[in-house]
């Protein structure tokens, strides 16, 4: 249970908001870089924590994130013409380089100093990997680039999709916290999905059905250890890291390619869950993202907005036979829709009024807790964590360990993103 | 409601609209918590978290080896007796100290289908004996645990 005032800090992220000034200290995926794949290309509507912007890329190829609306009568720059260096408002000519600078307003006379003092409020908006980022915060204090593993890696060792969640952030990030819903609503898939099976510790996790849970504070956030019996006198880990404010990694299976979340607000009742598989050594095979474009393992199979073809207009799909038969503990087909089907159910701002929390709820219950002091704290002053390269080299892991060691010492270094260095996984 | 096209019952149910007629009631407090400290440390912590107004929360300290289970205000009372009625138990410890009482509480739970958690309350330090004291006895561990995680874990559980 959260009371109501918790509830709207931690799901409210627009301007000025205590949870939006968090937000805002830290590099965000925005667009694929997929979305602004050429030069003077098509310019790409962008909302993300309650802005709405507009995004191109130039004809020198350095992208813009800007103010969607034109300066002058505030038509949308979406119907822009993107040339010569910058994008041009079809209504009376106004053009705007990649920084949202005014660079010509065809009006004025042409020695008229008048262009120079207007500005878009623009966004630094950076490649890397397949991922184009932004920064929404003060330029004062922004952080290095962002250093996650799976944009460092060389090309062809990773894929990222991105796909609309129809709710707020903060339920779609708590399903990636909340481990104890795998047993459950996931249990179809260990078998079938052919980025899962065939690993040695999915017999260790159909073997253990009620696993223990080991919340660990760290200094970027937690890490979630969920563990189960293995070998005689040892532990099977499965560990789970969080970043503030809302990336998540899943332990690995064997040596498939490991995977992981970010979920972006898109206002106070959308977001993006972006979705990311890569391997630290190897490059992907046909197959593996054959599978990934088709919707397999944490993605989905999406239509040319990036909406999942199963969603709410169609029941997600919900196939009753399939659930019946146990193919699916849910009836919907698919990790990521799973999630999210069930997530946008609650409504696109879950009422924590009203929930019964239990004991194993701890993990969502801490994060919740280190959110929400996070943003308190930045009001005051203090910096948040995250945002650092430190905090973005981790890992997630499965390890069989000892039964009287402690996860975090088990594990040590496996944890650290270390270029070359393979996975640790069972 | 201006949709288009046949509205199906997921889109319909799913809007904030239709969220706004989720049934109201009082929840009963659905957990009927018990909390036990094992330590001079952690008895503090629990004392302060016993303070504060609970629903049904209990609160305990098995501190003192020679005793089994004490109130906060220091009456003796039996384990069996207490675990009436309850379904879950937080066991909360700083040293590691009473490791056989946290294992008769937590067999006791077991026994009796009450699931446990733990809070190992070790500021800035990710293992020690707290970790092991617990981890055999609790479904769910904290690690290393703030003062506040009692508090606000028994709130979120409506304890
Ligand atoms: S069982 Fe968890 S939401 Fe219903
Ligand atoms: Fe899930």
């Amino acid at each position: 249970m959260l009371r109501t005032e918790i509830n709207e800090l931690l799901t409210q992220t627009g301007p000025g908001t205590p949870m939006g000034d968090l937000f805002r200290r830290y590099w965000q995926p925005v667009l694929l870089a997929e979305e602004l794949s050429a030069n003077d290309g098509p310019p790409v509507r962008v909302k993300v924590l309650s802005e709405r912007l507009i995004a191109f890329r130039d004809s020198e190829g350095r992208y813009g994130l800007m103010d969607e609306f034109c300066a002058h009568r505030g038509v949308s720059l979406w119907f822009g013409r993107n040339e010569e260096g910058g994008l041009r408002c079809p209504y009376h000519g106004w053009k705007y380089d990649y920084t949202g600078q005014a660079i010509e307003v065809p009006s004025e006379p042409e020695t008229s100093n008048f262009c120079a003092n207007v500005k878009l409020k623009s966004y630094p908006l950076v490649r890397r990997g397949d991922v184009l980022w932004a920064y929404l915060g003060d330029p004062a204090r922004q952080p290095p680039l962002p250093e996650w593993e799976f944009v460092t890696v060389p090309e062809g060792q990773a894929y990222t999709s991105k796909r609309l969640q129809e709710c707020n952030w903060l339920q779609a990030l708590e399903g990636g916290i909340d481990s104890s819903h795998v047993s459950f609503l996931h249990s179809g898939s260990l078998d079938s999905d052919p980025l899962f099976k065939g690993s040695r510790g999915n017999a260790y996790n159909k073997g253990d059905l009620k696993p223990f849970f080991e919340v660990v504070d760290y200094e970027g956030g937690l890490l979630i250890g969920a563990r189960r019996n293995a070998e005689e006198g040892h532990y099977y880990w499965r560990v789970t890291p969080w970043v503030l404010p809302n990336f998540t990694m899943v332990p690995p299976r064997g040596d498939h390619p490991v995977h992981g979340h970010f979920w972006v607000p898109i206002d106070d009742e959308n977001c993006w869950a972006w979705s990311f598989d890569y391997h630290p050594t190897r490059r992907l095979t046909e197959t593996e993202v054959a599978a990934m474009r088709a919707g397999m393992g944490v993605h989905s199979a999406n239509d040319e907005n990036y909406r999942p073809l199963a969603n709410r207009d169609n029941d997600y799909l919900m196939d009753r036979e399939a659930q019946r038969r146990g193919e699916t503990y849910s009836g919907i087909k698919g990790i990521a829709l799973q999630d999210s089907s069930l997530q946008e159910s609650m409504g696109p701002i879950v009422d924590r009024t009203k929930e019964r929390l239990v004991a194993t709820d701890a993990g969502i219950i801490k994060a919740r807790q280190k959110l929400r002091k996070a943003a308190l704290a930045l009001a005051e002053g203090v910096e948040p964590v995250g945002n650092r390269p430190q905090d973005q080299k981790v890992r997630s892991v499965a390890i069989v360990l000892p039964a009287d060691q402690s996860f975090v010492e088990g594990i040590g270094e496996a944890m650290i993103a270390k270029p070359g260095v393979p996975q640790t996984t069972v | 409601m201006t949709q288009s096209g046949p509205i199906s019952s997921c889109a319909r149910a799913a809007t904030a609209e239709e969220a706004a007629f989720r049934i109201d009631y009082p929840l009963a407090a659905a957990r009927n918590t018990r909390v036990v400290a094992l330590d001079v440390e952690a008895e503090e912590i629990v004392r302060r978290a016993s303070e504060m107004r609970w629903a049904q929360a209990r609160f305990y300290s098995a501190a003192d080896p020679g005793h089994s289970l004490l109130t906060m205000s220091g009456r003796t009372v039996p384990l069996a007796g207490e675990l009436e009625d309850s379904n879950t138990l937080v066991l909360v410890s700083t040293s590691g100290e009473n490791a056989e009482a946290a294992a008769t509480i937590g067999a006791a739970c077991k026994a009796r289908g009450i699931m446990t958690a733990g809070l190992a309350v070790t500021s800035g330090r990710l293992t020690g004996e707290a970790l092991f004291a617990l981890r055999p006895h609790t479904r769910i561990l904290l690690v290393p645990a703030e003062d506040d995680d009692l508090f606000e874990l028994l709130r979120a559980t409506r304890a």
